[in-house]
Parts: structure tokens; C-alpha cells; sequence
């Protein structure tokens, strides 16, 4: 029996990545599985891998930038599983590629950053959250960075996001201190992933953790094993 | 006698009136000193105790007002009255308002966006203006969260999101119309009831339609089935109650399907057909929670269960004077 045996974990972005890490850890745990993502193929081919340790997966094409969808994937979820244990938002946008500086990027861009970084995450959490409130008990994993707290060049709009998603996580964790329900953020470090190219073509990839590795460390804390603050940088977490 | 004047009907949640879901006002009938008084939902605290359990009714709403094609004719507005695994029963209407019923054929079939196809069976012979569908190809839950739109009456002018429409407690979605006495509840509300001792447990029953958009089927008061839930640990939780106080007269319907003769509640699942009326014994049920609706509904036959006739008018007498909004985001009367 694995850690996360009977417990249901909803995870944004699973079809690369963290994201998709993330769920076969969980799923090689025993978890059951709500997956999203906006590639079909890659969904599919992450929900069939996580199928092969034996759990149920139900995997939902949906943008969690889109408030249709966001709905859409909430209530399949618990229509399939009745609650949800543990969500993480993971799903993430950097910003129209190639980055640009603040100076130079147009300004509408910060609007669908802020979709999917921001209000994305407020909708599935809303979504999820009065479930776990009833029970009282369950876990909302917010996926955070360092640059929402370091300025970075050419990661502005990713930055403003993620410290507005931040700021979400805190004044959530205010608001529930009298209840078992958590939320927090985590800050994986940087990894070798599509994203971390992306922002940073020159990088590394010796330099970067594996997603993998991450996600083995990252599922132990959704199966409990709990910070006291509400902030987790993976690099310290033993 | 129990009517609500036009302006009277809240065409706007509260939080989208400058209040908040919990600032809707709230008329409080005391039933054992006939006593009305006024204030706010978020002072329901002053009127519970520690050992009461409110039970909420954790259905989520669908938007389950879907636009579909068909065969050589206008599209309609279908508009689901009971879901069930492959088929459905739907009133079909006009895609614009007043939404009057429109007859379909039998055998005919129907198409929605994202490829789901329907096929008309027959009127249902105790609600004939309900059509049984089967569902040829597609997903009817996923189609309508994907297509749908949430079922809306004439005096809410404007679309409101479905966010609106959802208690901050929904859970799994199947209700048509939203179970919205539980809409004026808050978690910072919940919250401080659960802190000064009053449990929060919730059932599930997937609510119906309120209107077959026919005002002489909607006074016979046609009786549809609705799916209903009582989990094990729920249970329990009641059946440790002083009190227990039903959030919206769905609640009320599957508790008292749910009990047994001494009013101690089963963990059950199914279909209930209870129908409330002034006469039934309520077993399970101390105290209400509930929003204010007009005739016909049948939500006034479930008041007088708990309040005789005269106190019941008195009370609507006094919303009314008071200017109190009516409807699913309207204001609010608790009963205890």
C-alpha cells in the first residue's frame, strides 16, 4: 500500500514537466488521479502511464486559464471521486516566448499570464476547497518560484504572477488557521524542464534538478508529512 | 396571499448588489413563541446553539440550460428534469425568452456542440411535458459544462456566471437549479459556527426543475423524482444533533426520506419522490434555513410542515413590507 492509497490528488499541467512527474509519483503511491492539461497526446500518454501502477486516472483536456474549462475539470473530478484530497496547482505560463523585459513587452500579456497563473489557480481552488472545508481536512499546493521573489530580467510578467499567487497562498493560510485544510506554496528550484529552457535557452541542464527527482520529495509532503510555514523551497526540504 | 410584488424579485445575487452572499437580510420565525424578527444571514450564529448541526446540501449546479439542433427545425433549449446514466428527461423550450414549451417529435434526434446526439423517445406520462431522451453518442454532464448555460427565469434579465449560482460548498455536480438557501452561507460564516460549536454536515440531492414554463402544469404541482445522498459519516453526525436546522427545503426531502420512524437517519442512496406537505410529521427536521419563493412552488406545502398558516403569513407579511427579495438570489427566512 502506497502513502497517498485512497486519497484523490488533482494536479494542473500534468502532461510534461513537473506536472507530469508529479502524477506518476503520486500515482506509483496509490493515488487516484485527476490530471488537466491543453495537449491532448501528452495528457493521454502521462494518464496511461500513471494508469500502469494500477490507479484510477481520469485526465481532462482543459487551459486553466479558461473558466469554462476550470469548472469543466473541477466537477468531473468530483463527480469521479466525490472530493479531492490533495490539489496542486502547477500549471503555468511564462509569458509570450521570446521573453521580453518589462520595457519592451506589450502590456496586454500580463492578462492571460495572470488567467493562468492567477485567477486560473483562485477558480480550482474555490472549486475544490468548500469540499475539503466540510470534511475538514485536505491540502492545497500551490506551485510557486523564486522569482516571485527575486526580480529576474525578462521574467516580469511570470514574476508579478507568481507573487500575486503567493499572496493568494498567505492570505489563504490566514483565513483556514482554524481549520485542518492547508494551502501553501513550493518553490521546486530550478529544473530541467520545457519551461525552464524556454525562459533560459542558455542553461545548463547539468545545472538543473530533475523533474523527477523533485516529484519523488514533493509527494511526500502531499501524503502529510507537512510544513509548519506555508512557504516550501524543495532545495531545503528535507 | 403569499405573492412577491414584480420589483420585489432579486434580479442579482447579493455580491453582485454590493453586499455579500451573508448580507442578505433574514427573517427569523420562532415557532414556539410565534415570535418575527429581522437581521442579516451572518448573524445566524445568535439563533443556533453548540450541538446543533446545520446541514447543508453540497449538490453542485450544472449549467444545464443546453441550446441543441434539430432536423429541419428551430433550435431549442433543452432543460434537463431528472439525469440518469444514458437517458435523461428534459423540457424542451424556446432558445429566447419567455421560453414557451416547444412539442418534439418522436424518434427524432438532437445535436449539441462538442458531437453529442440525442434521441427523443416519448412525453413522460406523469409530467408530459418533460421528454425522455436517450443518449446516442457523447457525454450529457460533460456536454452541458462544456456547452450549457445555467437555467434562468424571467426576472434575472441578465446572464449571471455559473460561479454565482454555486454554494461554497458544492461538491459533485448534479442539480438543475441551485439549492440556494445554502447560497447566503460563507465559510468565514461556517467557519465561526463550527468554532462556537455548531457542526456543519452535508447531504446531497440533485435539484430539480422549479418551472415546466407552463403556469397551469406548474400549479398541479407535478412530482419528479431527485437523486439524493446521505453518507455514513454525515449520518452520524446528525443523528448526534439537538438540532438539526435544514439549509433549503432540498434538505428537509432527503432527511426525511432518510429516517426511520424515531427519526435516527440511514446512510441511503437513490431517488426520492417525498412530497412535504402541512400535514407530514417531520421526524428528522427541527429548523429551517430557506429562501423565499412563491406559489405554486411547493416549497410553501414544505413551510407549512413546520409553521401553521397563520405565522407563516405573518412572516411573508412582514418580508413583504419590508421589501425583502425573493428568489434564488434573494434574501432569506430562517425557521426555528
Amino acid at each position: 500500500m502506497g502513502t497517498l492509497t485512497g486519497k484523490t490528488v488533482m494536479i494542473t499541467g500534468a502532461s510534461r514537466g513537473l506536472g507530469r512527474a508529479l502524477a506518476e509519483a503520486a500515482a506509483r503511491e496509490g493515488a487516484s488521479l485527476a490530471i488537466c492539461a491543453r495537449r491532448g497526446e501528452a495528457l493521454e500518454s502521462a494518464a496511461e502511464t500513471c494508469r500502469a501502477f494500477g490507479v484510477e486516472v481520469l485526465a481532462v483536456l482543459a487551459d486553466v486559464s479558461d473558466a469554462t474549462d476550470v469548472e469543466r475539470f473541477a466537477a468531473t473530478a468530483l463527480e469521479r471521486f466525490g472530493g479531492v484530497d490533495v490539489l496542486v496547482n502547477n500549471a503555468a505560463e511564462l509569458g509570450p516566448l521570446p521573453l521580453s523585459q518589462l520595457t519592451d513587452a506589450p502590456s496586454s500579456a500580463l492578462e492571460h499570464v495572470l488567467e493562468a497563473n492567477v485567477l486560473g489557480p483562485l477558480r480550482l481552488t474555490q472549486a475544490v476547497i468548500g469540499g475539503m472545508l466540510l470534511r475538514n481536512r485536505g491540502l492545497v499546493v500551490n506551485i510557486s518560484t523564486d522569482a516571485a521573489l527575486i526580480g529576474f530580467a525578462g521574467l516580469g510578467l511570470y514574476s508579478a504572477s507568481k507573487a500575486a499567487l503567493d499572496a493568494l497562498t498567505r492570505s489563504w493560510s490566514a483565513e483556514l488557521q482554524h481549520t485542518a485544510v492547508r494551502v501553501i506554496s513550493v518553490d521546486p528550484g530550478d529544473m530541467h524542464t520545457d519551461m525552464h529552457m524556454a525562459a533560459d535557452p542558455e542553461a545548463n541542464p547539468d545545472d538543473l534538478l530533475r523533474p523527477e527527482d523533485v516529484a519523488e520529495r514533493l509527494v511526500t509532503l502531499l501524503a502529510g508529512r507537512l510544513p509548519a510555514s506555508d512557504r516550501v523551497e524543495m532545495a531545503s526540504f528535507e | 396571499m403569499i405573492a412577491a410584488p414584480r420589483e420585489l424579485r432579486a434580479s442579482l445575487p447579493a455580491e453582485l448588489r454590493g453586499i455579500r452572499r451573508d448580507g442578505a437580510r433574514l427573517c427569523v420565525v420562532e415557532r414556539g413563541a410565534g415570535r418575527i424578527s429581522h437581521t442579516t444571514v451572518a448573524r445566524l450564529g445568535e439563533h443556533l446553539a453548540p450541538g446543533d448541526v446545520l446541514v447543508v446540501n453540497s449538490s453542485r449546479t450544472l449549467p444545464a440550460a443546453l441550446r441543441v439542433d434539430r432536423d429541419g427545425a428551430a433550435q431549442v433549449q433543452l432543460r434537463p428534469g431528472a439525469l440518469r446514466d444514458g437517458e435523461w428527461d428534459a423540457l424542451a423550450v424556446e432558445t429566447s425568452p419567455p421560453h414557451r414549451n416547444v412539442p418534439l417529435k418522436t424518434g427524432e434526434t438532437l445535436r449539441a456542440p462538442g458531437g453529442l446526439l440525442l434521441r427523443v423517445l416519448k412525453p413522460r406520462g406523469d409530467a408530459p411535458l418533460l421528454w425522455r431522451m436517450s443518449v446516442e453518442r457523447g457525454d450529457l454532464v460533460r456536454t452541458l459544462l462544456s456547452a450549457g448555460e445555467p437555467i434562468r427565469y424571467s426576472y434575472v434579465p441578465v446572464a449571471v456566471p455559473l460561479e454565482h449560482y454555486q454554494t461554497v460548498y458544492a461538491g459533485a455536480p448534479g442539480s438543475v437549479e441551485t439549492p440556494s438557501a445554502g447560497r447566503h452561507l460563507t465559510w468565514e460564516l461556517l467557519g465561526e459556527l463550527r468554532r462556537n460549536g455548531v457542526d456543519v454536515a452535508d447531504i446531497v440531492l440533485h435539484c430539480g426543475l422549479s418551472s415546466f414554463q407552463d403556469d397551469d402544469v406548474d400549479l398541479q404541482k407535478p412530482l419528479i423524482e431527485e437523486r439524493f445522498e446521505v453518507r455514513a459519516a454525515s449520518a452520524a453526525r446528525i443523528n448526534r444533533a439537538t438540532r438539526v436546522i435544514a439549509v433549503g427545503t432540498s434538505v428537509i426531502r432527503t432527511l426525511e426520506t432518510a429516517a426511520d420512524e424515531r427519526g435516527e437517519l440511514q446512510p441511503m442512496s437513490g431517488w426520492t419522490r417525498l412530497v412535504i406537505t402541512p400535514s407530514t410529521r417531520l421526524r428528522a427536521v427541527d429548523a429551517l434555513l430557506t429562501g423565499l419563493h412563491e406559489p405554486p412552488a411547493t416549497h410553501l406545502d414544505m413551510l407549512g410542515a413546520l409553521l401553521d398558516t397563520d405565522l407563516l403569513e405573518r412572516a411573508y407579511a412582514e418580508v413583504r413590507e419590508r421589501r425583502y427579495l425573493w428568489h434564488e438570489f434573494g434574501d432569506a427566512m430562517l425557521i426555528v
